[in-house]
């Protein structure tokens, strides 16, 4: 394993001139070259693997760099108050999270799209199974259910607000009411795209309605009510951050907007890192679960099972 | 084999008839209603495998439809043990062509699928009981081993063989097959064909099987029925003698064989060409016709005033 080799077979044309050159230097040689060839396509096969991850992660990396450096080169000296750079921000999340604060914020945020979230999730089942087995409340319900739909959950803040006061009920309902549409639309097309053939199927077998319901709609409809939760949970923390930043006391969108107003910029920025890592850790466990209950659709899925 | 000469026979349809009422379409505003089967009177007997052939749209699936208790007939009665049908019941099994196994579960989570309710004495079966039994039919069906298989990585013999497993599995008397093996490559079928025959002989089964195959309704069935084309008629019971065909002869190049196939060939034949006069293409698998509604509108006279027609 010397180092003329491992460079002529990592170099342009690596295979042929080694293995032709070799066997007239005695058989013993033989196994050294293979195994160098071995290692040699191993280290380019981990070179592509690391390439690959450093390109994917390049752009992240540039724009911590320019985070970090932008703030104190390139920008103005006003600018600068209100772009400090990464590790001041990193220092303030540090000392936030060391007097507690930011899991005291991070726990009322939590709490509150949790709870939400659960109501809507299973209200929205509930009402999409209904709609969609009953024609006649589909057809009673729908044009209302469009109008809602289309109406941005923001917009109506203010309503929520000034009917439910800017105390925790307000926030879950609104959290709720955000969640619960993809939830319900999802439901309904869920049930609505059972192969027919297997109700034939499972009708044949003498099934009641209401088993019919749990053990066949009701399975093949979970992974597209899952996309549909999955959908839910980024929407509802979106909508949660915005009502915590017009009227709380706690929660990670107060944190921001009250850091804001009080001049601590740092903090400020150190609770959107939050939320922007809130939001991705919450996508990452939706699509897992969604994964999860989908795995019977794709080979590739139940091969990770 | 006794046929319909025993006291009661165990499937027995008498005058059975069903009606469609096709959608309003533009060329037929008002709709109309489409006579689908009419007439049939037959009676099969207790452990007999007979097998239904007849051109597209004849209302094959919709005889079975009417045998499962999936429909309802218009006219006349469908007595199963002499008593009239009134639903689904776990005295018959259906096999369809497209298997039709839930793909969330496993071969063996599949045909334990019926066995989940109570059973036919009322009492539930345990989950281990329903594990024993599912494995003991996937055995029979010779998939043994692949218990734990989704359908998405069987084969489509495979399938249709955890399909049968699961009808067999919860005993019923009577096996309902809609085109079992049309989806199937010739080879398999020959094979299923053959599984078939072997279950059917070890466990005494009542076996209605429709097929497109004249091959295959002679060499599987004890008596061919043949359709007429729309409206399905009873057309001709055509008794099948092959003998004993348990031997590993060629029974398909046999002189009888020959025969027989040739007299269902000549009398299916009649019936696809009257069918193809009357413009009706190849119905789609979901027995759907889309050649329906255009039909009806270019005729002089309606599908629904032909029926009041012959009905008077
Ligand atoms: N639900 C329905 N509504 C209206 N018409 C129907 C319905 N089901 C079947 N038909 C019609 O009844 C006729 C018989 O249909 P059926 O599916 O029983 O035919 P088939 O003999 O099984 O045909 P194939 O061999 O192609 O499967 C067809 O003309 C079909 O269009
Ligand atoms: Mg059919």
């Amino acid at each position: 394993m010397t180092a003329p080799t491992l460079t002529k077979a990592t170099g342009g044309a690596p295979a042929a001139p080694p293995a032709a050159a070799i066997p007239a230097a005695g058989t013993g040689q033989i196994p050294p070259p293979r195994a160098t060839r071995r290692l040699a396509s191993l280290i380019r096969a981990g070179a592509r693997t690391a390439g690959r991850g450093i390109w994917a992660s390049g752009a992240i990396l540039l724009f911590l760099l320019l985070w970090e450096f932008g703030p104190t080169y390139l920008a103005s000296a006003s600018t600068r108050v209100f772009l400090p750079p990464l590790h001041e921000v990193l220092r303030a999340l540090g000392s936030l999270i060391a007097k507690g604060q930011l899991q005291d914020h991070l726990a009322a945020s939590l709490t509150r799209s949790a709870i939400g979230f659960g109501i809507a999730v299973v209200a929205a089942v509930a009402l999409g199974l209904l709609v969609a087995w009953y024609r006649s409340l589909d057809r009673f319900l729908n044009p209302l259910l469009e109008v809602f739909r289309n109406t941005a959950a923001l917009a109506l803040l203010p309503v929520f607000t000034l009917l439910l006061g800017i105390g925790e009920t307000s926030k879950i309902s609104i959290v709720a009411y955000a969640a619960f549409f993809p939830v319900l639309l999802n439901t309904i097309a869920g049930v609505r795209t059972v192969d027919p053939l297997l109700i034939r199927a499972a009708r044949s077998l003498g099934l009641s309605n209401f088993r019919l319901f749990q053990k066949v709609i009701l399975p093949s409809a979970v992974p597209t009510i899952f996309t549909g939760i999955r959908m839910a949970g980024t929407s509802s923390i979106l909508v949660l951050i915005a009502a915590e930043m017009v009227g709380a006391k706690a929660g990670l969108g107060y944190l921001i907007v009250n850091a804001q107003s009080s001049f601590l910029i740092p903090d400020m920025y150190a609770g959107i890192l939050t939320v922007a890592l809130l939001g991705l850790l919450v996508n990452y466990l939706l699509v897992a679960v969604e994964r999860h209950f989908s795995r019977w659709r794709t080979a590739v899925g139940s091969q990770s099972n | 084999m006794t046929r319909g000469t025993g006291p009661t026979p165990k499937i027995s349809l008498r005058n059975v008839g069903k009606e469609f009422t096709v959608r309003p379409s533009k060329e037929q505003p008002e709709g109309s209603t489409l006579t689908a089967l009419e007439g049939i009177t037959l009676d099969v007997a207790a452990g007999e495998f007979i097998t239904l052939v007849g051109p597209s749209g004849s209302g094959k699936t919709t005889l079975l439809d009417l045998l499962a208790g999936l429909t309802r007939p218009d006219t006349g009665q469908v007595l199963v043990d002499g008593k009239e049908i009134t639903g689904p019941g776990r005295d018959r099994a259906v096999v369809f062509q497209q298997y039709a196994l839930f793909p969330w579960r496993t071969a063996a989570a599949n045909v334990a699928f019926g066995l989940e309710g109570p059973g036919s004495d009322g009492r539930r079966l345990s989950r281990k009981e329903r594990a024993e039994k599912a494995r003991e039919y996937l055995d029979l069906v010779g998939l043994s081993g692949f218990e734990d298989r989704y359908p998405h990585e069987l084969s489509g013999g495979m399938k249709q063989r955890v399909a049968i497993a699961r009808s067999l599995a919860y005993e019923p008397d009577i096996l309902l097959m809609d085109e079992p093996f049309a989806a199937l490559d010739a080879q398999t079928r020959e094979q299923l064909q053959e599984e078939l025959l072997r279950i059917w002989r070890s466990t005494g089964k009542t076996i209605i099987f429709i097929t497109h195959g004249i091959d295959e309704a002679v060499y599987l069935g004890q008596r061919v029925a043949v359709l007429s084309s729309r409206p399905g008629r009873l057309k001709q019971v055509v008794d099948i003698d092959l003998g004993d065909r348990s031997g590993d002869g060629d029974v398909r190049s046999d002189a009888v064989f020959v025969q027989h196939r040739h007299k269902v060939w000549s009398l299916l034949h009649e019936e696809v060409r009257k069918a193809q006069k009357a413009g009706h293409a190849k119905i789609r698998p979901d027995g759907s016709a889309p050649d329906e509604a255009p039909q009806l509108g270019k005729g002089q006279l309606s599908k629904g005033q032909l029926s009041k027609e012959r009905a008077a």
